[in-house]
């Protein structure tokens, strides 16, 4: 897909498979929303082709495709009832009154908004609104539903409760999805697979646990949950682990990663809950104790102005702010990167 | 260098209660945040506080003087939107140079105050940018420096990073903090996003229906919260039903099957009807130790920690468990809910139902 000179989305290739949740995950501007609009055909794409259950669909337009689509922007009529909003696909489609009402109850009662038939969309809240949305796009008997940031416009909590209910319902049907956000708590809720887009381009397509376990590019591992990166040069290596040492000369042992020659420039990237104190690691102050619920996070800097940060049980004591630690680091939970020939905040750059 | 005071404010719009006794007293350089649900009042709390908006009742006190019926421009606070309010016919520079200028200051020293905002948001490299060509991160940060640029004692932050994107926000809450923290200003942050209160604040008050219904500091909101309510809003809760059957070191609640909890200690007589509530990130799944058999229904990986449903005693329950377990619970397997007494907390029962109570919007 290509608007003048620049290109939307570019060299995507992706199989969505039947029943899968999917959730097309990225910045701002990273080509998602293109995407979905190709694949739901309401755009068509400069090159390339689209095709459902193996049938050519990139010239079908979109009334024809029969997917269901929950926008961002809660888009109910305003003036019709419930009921009527839900049942418009179903009728439209052919099916009598009765059918129409009784299709309308069937999806209202999965979303648990039956008890709301009678009412107009705007005597609803936010969260209910879109839940009236996803049972219209059920009613319509779509097999493919295609969701675009459904939760961007409600309440952090809202959103959390409705996420788990949204993955619940399509999981119960066995509908595929594809869904795209820009939210990775979201993301990581409720897919079976995580398409990561950045620049028009897909940087990689995993499940939740290995983009969270393994990223296979630093900018996943940044993006996706939380972690610490490390500027340091690869100092030794045997057939089992690496030896990165970071800035203030301090070596880390991590595992793996045999592909690093000696003296290669590297990122060393640590999830929090994995980097521990110890008598002897890299010296560190700390700068900031915050309480998380289930646990304390703590904010270090290290003598070479690395941030790294670490969590803590609930039930310890925390220490004080300008506490001196030593942390050391899971060798197997560890990863490590080349480092970006453009600089490492190019490379993670969110915006 | 100054504490703001909301003294019984209320407000009311046609049939609508915005306030409705809303009272708060934040400390001089304090971080404070307003939590809550769309409607509870927050925003209108807020305005008050600015001076935007009149209350119908109530004072509202910078330093111990009313101010309520000064107008915003003397009250000294500045006040940053969730929508990117900058001057679009001016650049970067000259958006953050108009408090100053209007307040007559030396040029020079304008220039100064400006230059160094700017570098404090990393944006002085794009001093001369226009608005449009910057992003919506950046313009964030351009208007941050623009409101504490005017020398004002008070920052007010309506939902500042509700527009960007998620990792954005966890970004931008970081360098808003401790640009607050380093200029010693007392903040007053409205949001519905818990996780940002947590982590921004020092302090949170959880506004619901016009009135505050909880102020503390982060670590008491989520471990001893004052309602069903707050306990739920403020991370998840699990919620059990019961009547209690005795009372001590440990309350003892029991359903009408006869399944029986323990809890924290608590005032409610024997027989009361009350509700236990868990945080989900306290909820256990074990084999043979807890209080009740439950199913799992699905096992979620969501990075640090996994998040479990089960069903058990006709309802559902959820636990968010660290992620090393994600290989131990398969859907179908009969597990075991339960949690440590002293993380479960006795509520009486709302009168109008524990749905009713726990509704979010």
């Amino acid at each position: 897909m290509r608007f003048g000179d620049i290109y939307a989305v570019k060299d995507i290739d992706l199989v969505i498979r039947d029943g899968e949740y999917l959730t097309i995950l990225g910045p701002s501007g990273c080509g998602k929303t293109s995407l979905i609009k190709i694949i739901c055909g309401l755009w068509t794409p400069t090159e390339g082709r689209v095709s459902i259950d193996g049938v050519d669909v990139t010239d079908v337009p979109i009334e024809d495709r029969h997917v269901g689509y929950v926008f961002q922007n809660i888009a109910l009529f305003p003036h019709m009832k419930v009921l009527k909003n839900v049942s418009f696909g179903p009728r439209m489609q052919g099916r009598t009154v009765e059918e129409g009402r009784e299709i309308a109850e069937k999806s209202l009662r999965l979303v648990n908004m039956l008890e709301r038939l009678e009412m107009f969309p705007r005597e609803l809240s936010g969260g209910e609104q879109q839940k009236v949305s996803i049972a219209r796009a059920l009613a319509s008997g779509a097999r493919l539903m295609l969701l675009d940031e459904p939760l961007s416009a409600l309440d952090a909590r809202v959103r959390m409760d409705l996420r788990y209910e949204i993955r619940r319902l399509v999981k119960d049907l066995g509908i595929t999805v594809v869904h795209v956000t820009h939210d990775q708590d979201e993301a990581m809720s409720v897919s079976d697979r995580i398409v990561v887009m950045r620049n028009g381009g897909i940087v990689e397509t995993d499940t939740p646990m290995r983009l969270y376990r393994r990223p296979n590019n630093l900018f996943t591992a940044y993006f996706i949950g939380e972690t610490n990166l490390m500027e340091g040069m690869v100092s030794g290596k045997d057939d089992r682990n690496l030896l990165v040492r970071l800035r203030d000369g301090t070596d880390v042992k991590v595992g793996g990663n045999r592909h690093f020659q000696v003296n290669d420039g590297v990122i060393l990237s640590v999830r929090p809950e994995y980097v521990y104190t110890a008598k002897e690691g890299l010296h560190s102050t700390v700068l900031q104790v915050i309480y998380l619920g289930s646990y304390w996070r703590v904010v270090t800097r290290s003598n070479s102005a690395d941030i790294v940060e670490y969590n803590i049980p609930k039930h310890r004591e925390p220490p004080a702010i300008g506490d001196k630690v030593s942390l050391v680091f899971n060798r197997k939970m560890s990863m490590v990167y080349k480092r970006p020939r453009e600089g490492t905040s190019e490379a993670i750059r969110l915006e | 260098m100054t504490v703001v005071e909301m003294q019984d404010l209320r407000k009311r719009y046609g049939k609508t209660v915005a306030a409705d006794g809303m009272s708060l007293r934040v400390e001089d350089g304090e971080y404070m945040c307003i939590l809550g649900p769309t409607g509870a009042g927050k925003t209108t709390a807020l305005r008050m506080a600015a001076g935007l908006l009149d209350p119908d009742r109530g004072k509202v006190l910078f330093d111990g003087t009313d101010v309520t019926r000064v107008e915003p421009e003397y009250r000294e606070a500045a006040m940053l939107s969730q929508v990117y309010s900058l001057f679009p016919h001016m650049d970067v520079n000259g958006n953050v140079m108009y408090g100053p200028r209007i307040k007559k200051w030396h040029p020079r020293e304008s220039e100064d105050v400006a230059h160094n905002m700017l570098e404090m948001v990393h944006l002085h490299r794009r001093k001369d940018a226009m608005p449009n060509e910057l992003s919506g991160g950046m313009q964030q940060r351009t208007a941050l420096a623009r409101a504490l640029a005017s020398g004002s004692k008070v920052l007010l932050l309506d939902e500042p990073l509700r527009a960007l994107d998620a990792r954005l926000r966890i970004e931008l809450r970081r360098e808003i903090r401790s640009l607050v923290k380093a200029m010693g200003i007392t903040a007053i942050h409205v949001t519905h996003d818990q996780e940002e209160a947590m982590v921004i604040a020092d302090r949170v008050a959880v506004l619901r229906k016009g009135r505050v219904e909880q102020v503390g500091t982060p670590r008491e909101v989520f471990d001893n919260p004052l309602t069903p309510f707050v306990a739920n809003f403020v991370g998840q809760s699990n919620f059990f039903i019961g009547k209690v059957v005795s009372s001590g070191e440990e309350t003892v609640v029991e359903n009408e099957r006869g399944v029986t909890v323990r809890a924290r200690p608590s005032p409610h007589p024997i027989g009361s009807e009350v509700a236990v509530a868990v945080k989900v990130g306290n909820t256990t799944l074990k084999l043979d130790e807890g209080f009740f058999l439950g199913r799992v229904e699905r096992v979620l990986y969501e990075g640090v920690t996994i998040h479990v449903d089960v069903m058990a005693e006709g309802q559902r329950c959820s636990a968010k468990l660290p992620n090393r377990k994600f290989e131990e619970y398969s859907p179908g397997d009969e597990v075991t809910v339960g949690w440590p007494p002293s993380e479960a907390i006795v509520f009486a029962l709302p009168p109008g139902g524990l749905q009713e109570e726990l509704r979010l919007d």
